[in-house]
């Protein structure tokens, strides 16, 4: 199919000759003619609908007018758009929907950049013969963020039609009948849905609007800047509207950037974070105990001082350097090579080492690449996924469009290993949508996934010509899962041997599949061996080099990808390259000028393991916030506490950074230039909207500051030249267009791994986690296994800063299946106290239907906070 | 004809012509300059004065805040801050209202562009100050000037009013917008 050439028509649109592909509607052919047919209801997202009636043309041969929406072109097709007839045409549906639309433009928000302004400009006579009152709708209350005025709607449903086809959210449908219909939500109280905006960005008119941009702004005031959202690893492209250096709202425009003008919640309604009053506006200073305002300069100098005093009594292997990959990859890099240089040591962390790396390493050991083989694309047109401990919908929401668009248009097989089950709810559940789903406790995922590849040579799916080619390999794996027997697989996991048999039998019959994984994942405990297997499935069913294939670790945050390539991680330098590969470090030398540091990285843990033990004095601290982020924060805590001098860079007066000697202020994303890398590889530019806060800095210009003080000056004069410097070292840095090619498995580092490199942790890895514990079910009364996540409306702790996303979720809860909560006698809304080994606080229950039993689920997101209000 | 054009050039004709209403007020004498402190002059109909911000009958403000003199101010003399009315949930009114005088050029523009007619030009011009920072007004200014020169007042509009339905409307059942 894909080979022969796509058939083509021909056709003429107001006398010009176009050809177009077969199937193609009028609408769109006109659009390339550069003929802008009126329409409301039509999207090019959307089915068509036709019900607008806007968007008549005349047809030669044809009795009445057509809608250009619906009518697919045809061989030798004449179609004329600004006939007299059309335009009357024009005249009477606009007078149709005047007769009732009110003259509030002056006070409606779309004023400015309304599609029914623009046409009425265009197309209908000044005067009405309506001399009827306009229908009145009464004003119902919708939410918190999201504003109706039903006396614009038009309905055209494209709002309806985008929450349903697209979101798969279904929150909207419409009520009452001819001009009486109304857009409302099914339930009585305010809207619960998944709030990603796409009504309001969707919305022709005026019904829908914003309200938590409502009456700021008009459209002519708004500057923009298209740039990159940092709250997931999806790499969305926003484009961020202020007004006066104030950041007003936030809209993606359709075919932008890898979402292509879709957004969530965190995207749409999630910007105030970075202008929150809490901003640090100056650098800090710890005098007696206390941290005060400084300058700069005093504070820089102080730095330096330090630093150098600190190498000079402890040599370099004192310091120790953490970064968030929240930040862009030119403040990584300088943020490395900072570390390297001027300090001169390799004891460098970023916070993809919480999941991603894991992802990382298992690709790099097995297919020889650090990034992803497939592309948003090929999940949109694989025949099968496989989900494995994602929380797709929460975690990475576009990702999750993706692959609710490959199964409900493209007819994509799902298949999901998760800890949520399906249950309908008011935010979307991919397991809603899988035709084979297991449902997993967050420690048997390993487990499941062994039984997956149990049953795929149990049932004869290995490939072929692997079997010949690498029979000891499959011959060993054979071996290892023989050792684990079904009945204890099915007995720890709770999934039964046919399920697992026919879920690896579909997985294996699909010619196109990608295998998703997430944070379920990638942060549990030996979940880099949970990978490794996964990539074993799609060696041992040979599908690792075929093309649409492929394993795609999901990244957390925004730039966990870019943290790997830019060396920011304790095994790798720059490239990624291995911090001991020779000529890689030779290359850098040579391009830096100066010598690589000897001696071993460490990773996160182990630094504040040894800042506790003294070995590390001094630590540098960009952005990351290990007491607040660590499950074991107190003792993240208890460990900065020893360092002899610690300087953060940092947003706010996080946990961490209030333990800090200096605390610099840094600029977020919204302030600075740079690129970022999502989660598929692909490099995106972040654009500055507004003017920095206060007298912050973006992370790389301090540290620039700082190694000239400390006399190694890293020299650049804006964020460009960093990445002309990347872009030297690292390969695919080039390329910052719109489709990336994503690299092919090495099939040199592939015959490795399939000769002798999977033997060293073979063992490990194949063998059931978690055996002999108490079974599966047999839980103490009253307690449950805490899964701590995240929720749709919150990334991490900074989104807590967000005024928009605290009025949709405002503190944390604790998720529990109703039967559950039945059982131990709490009902919604209930305050309960939990407690475990580490501590115990209170919170609200919430029943969620998606919760298994058994399990309760946690946000991570205000964890602190709570504990904070509860101790005062 | 010869001769009349040459008796037109030795008497100055054209300058007789010219000259002609000067000669005319020459014979009748009668000042025309006012003596302006102690005189003035009766101003005509459409005269464009000062800005101002009008009220309706019951007292409140016209003013619906939503920017459209400002877009229309050719100089740029106008600066609305627009925001829900406390209290009011849905409604808009303009928070802050600026006018910077000394660019105006009192073309009329911004009143034209109104919709709610919250604009008026009055028929004050005596408005030289000693410090042009007394000429940024803002909106209690404005108002004040409104007061003082539309002593009567339009009648507020009815909900349905074909031109403004849901202007000037609040629910007050719903929240208000959190800052």
């Amino acid at each position: 199919m894909a080979t022969t050439a796509v058939e083509t028509v021909r056709l003429t649109i107001d006398g010009v000759p176009v050809t177009v592909p077969k199937g193609t509607l009028v609408i769109e052919a006109a659009r390339q003619t550069g003929v802008m047919i009126p329409h409301f209801c039509y999207h090019p997202k959307l089915k068509w609908d036709a019900n607008c009636r806007m968007c008549l043309v005349e047809i030669e041969k044809m009795p009445k007018l057509q809608t250009s929406c619906s009518t697919p072109v045809a061989e030798g097709m004449v179609v004329r758009t600004a006939t007299a007839v059309v335009n009357e045409a024009h005249k009477s549906v606009l007078e149709f929907i005047l007769a009732n639309h009110p003259l509030d433009c002056p006070v409606c928000d779309q004023g400015g950049r309304c599609d029914l302004q623009d046409f009425s400009h265009e197309y209908t006579p000044t005067t009405s013969r309506f001399i009827e009152v306009k229908r009145v709708f009464e004003k119902e209350y919708f939410s918190p963020l999201i504003e109706t005025q039903m006396n614009r709607c038009v309905q055209c449903l494209r709002c309806v039609r985008y929450c349903d086809e697209v979101m798969d959210v279904k929150a909207l449908a419409p009520v009452g009948r001819g001009t009486m219909t109304e857009i409302k939500h099914f339930t009585h109280h305010e809207l619960d849905c998944e709030f990603c905006g796409g009504c309001v960005q969707i919305c022709p008119v005026g019904a829908f609007t914003s309200r938590l941009s409502m009456y700021e702004f008009r459209p002519w005031m708004l500057k923009r800047a298209d740039t990159i959202c940092t709250y997931c690893g999806d790499g969305c492209q926003i484009t961020i509207q202020t007004k006066e250096n104030e950041l007003i709202e936030v809209m993606s425009a359709h075919g932008a950037g890898r979402n292509n003008g879709d957004l969530c919640a965190r995207g749409f309604f999630g910007y105030h974070a970075t202008t929150h009053p809490d901003r640090l506006q100056h650098p800090l200073i710890r005098r007696n105990g206390q941290l005060i305002q400084t300058t700069w300069e005093e504070a820089l100098e102080h730095v330096a001082e330090t630093f150098t005093r600190l190498k000079l009594q402890h040599g370099p292997a004192a310091f120790g350097g953490l970064i968030a990959s929240r930040c862009t990859n030119e403040d990584l890099y300088v943020f490395q090579k900072f570390m390297r240089l001027a300090i001169g040591s390799n004891r460098i962390d970023s916070s993809a080492r919480y999941g991603h790396i894991n992802g990382v390493r298992a690709l790099r050991r097995v297919q020889g690449t650090h990034r992803w083989t497939v592309t948003f694309e090929d999940i949109v047109s694989a025949d099968a996924l496989l989900l494995v401990g994602t929380s797709l919908t929460e975690t990475n929401p576009i990702t999750g469009l993706k692959v609710k668009e490959a199964v409900k248009k493209q007819g994509a097989i799902l298949l999901t290993i998760e800890s949520l089950v399906p249950a309908v709810g008011t935010i979307s559940n991919i397991t809603n949508l899988a035709t084979h789903h297991v449902s997993a406790h967050p420690e048997q995922f390993g487990n499941i996934v062994l039984g997956l590849i149990k049953a795929v040579i149990e049932e004869g799916l290995v490939d072929q010509a692997l079997a010949q080619r690498a029979t000891s390999y499959v011959q060993a794996i054979s071996e290892a899962v023989r050792a684990c027997p079904w009945p204890v697989i099915e007995n720890a996991t709770g999934a039964t041997s046919s399920t697992l048999k026919e879920t690896a039998r579909t997985f294996a019959r699909a010619a196109r599949t990608i295998i998703l994984v997430g944070q379920g994942v990638l942060r549990a405990p030996g979940g880099y061996g949970i990978v490794m297997n996964l990539l074993d499935l799609l060696l041992l069913t040979g599908k690792h080099d075929q093309p649409g294939c492929g394993l795609a670790p999901l990244a957390e945050e925004n730039n966990d990808q870019g943290a790997v390539e830019m060396g920011t991680v304790a095994e790798f330098l720059p490239g990624p390259s291995d911090l001991n590969d020779r000529p890689a470090r030779e290359r850098i030398a040579g391009l830096w000028k100066e010598e690589l540091p000897q001696g071993a990285g460490s990773t996160l843990i182990k630094m504040l393991e040894e800042a506790r033990t003294g070995k590390i004095k001094a630590m540098l601290i960009v952005g990351e916030n290990p007491v607040g982020s660590l499950p074991t924060g107190a003792r993240a805590k208890e460990a900065l506490e020893q360092l002899e001098f610690l300087v953060c860079q940092e947003l706010f007066l996080t946990e961490t950074a209030a333990l800090a000697h200096v605390v610099l202020p840094a600029c977020s994303y919204a302030e600075k230039d740079g690129t970022v890398t999502n989660t598929e590889g692909h490099v995106q530019q972040v654009r500055q909207a507004i003017e920095p806060i206060g007298e912050s800095r973006p992370d790389w210009q301090i540290l620039s500051a700082l190694s000239g003080l400390l006399g190694y000056p890293l020299e650049y004069g804006e964020s460009r030249e960093i990445l002309k410097e990347i872009r030297s070292l690292i390969p695919g840095y080039g390329l910052l267009g719109p489709a990336p090619t994503p690299p092919r498995p090495d099939q040199t580092v592939v015959d490795r791994y399939l000769r002798e490199g999977y033997t060293e942790d073979l063992a490990s890895r194949y063998s059931l986690a978690g055996e002999g514990q108490a079974e599966r079910g047999s839980r103490k009364e009253g307690s449950f296994a805490l899964v701590v996540g995240q929720t749709l409306f919150h990334s991490g702790k900074l989104s807590t800063r967000a005024k928009g996303l605290l009025q949709i979720q405002a503190a944390g809860f604790l998720g529990l299946n109703p039967a559950n909560a039945q059982e131990i006698g709490v009902t919604e809304g209930d305050r309960v106290r939990i407690s475990n080994e580490q501590g115990e606080m209170t919170t609200t229950v919430k029943l969620l239907d998606r919760v298994p039993e058994g399990l309760a689920l946690f946000p991570e997101h205000f964890a602190e906070d709570r504990l904070t209000d509860q101790r005062r | 004809m010869k001769f009349k054009a040459w008796l037109k050039t030795i008497i100055f004709y054209e300058i007789l012509i010219g000259m002609k209403a000067t000669l005319m007020h020459l014979l009748h004498y009668k000042p025309i300059t006012l003596q302006y402190p102690h005189e003035k002059r009766i101003l005509p109909d459409s005269y464009r004065g000062m800005l101002a911000l009008l009220r309706y009958d019951d007292g409140t403000e016209k003013c619906v805040g939503c920017d459209l003199c400002e877009a229309a101010c050719p100089s740029r003399v106008i600066k609305v801050i627009s925001a829900e009315v406390p209290d009011e949930p849905t409604k808009r009114f303009a928070k802050e209202y600026y006018m910077d005088m000394t660019r105006c050029l009192f073309c009329g523009l911004c009143v034209q562009a109104c919709p709610v007619d919250a604009l008026g030009m009055t028929r004050e011009y005596e408005w030289a100050v000693y410090d042009k920072r007394q000429l940024l007004l803002n909106k209690g200014q404005l108002l004040a000037i409104g007061d003082r020169s539309y002593p009567v007042r339009e009648k507020r509009l009815e909900l349905q009013h074909p031109n403004v339905a849901f202007f000037n409307v609040a629910f007050k059942h719903l929240p208000p917008k959190e800052s």
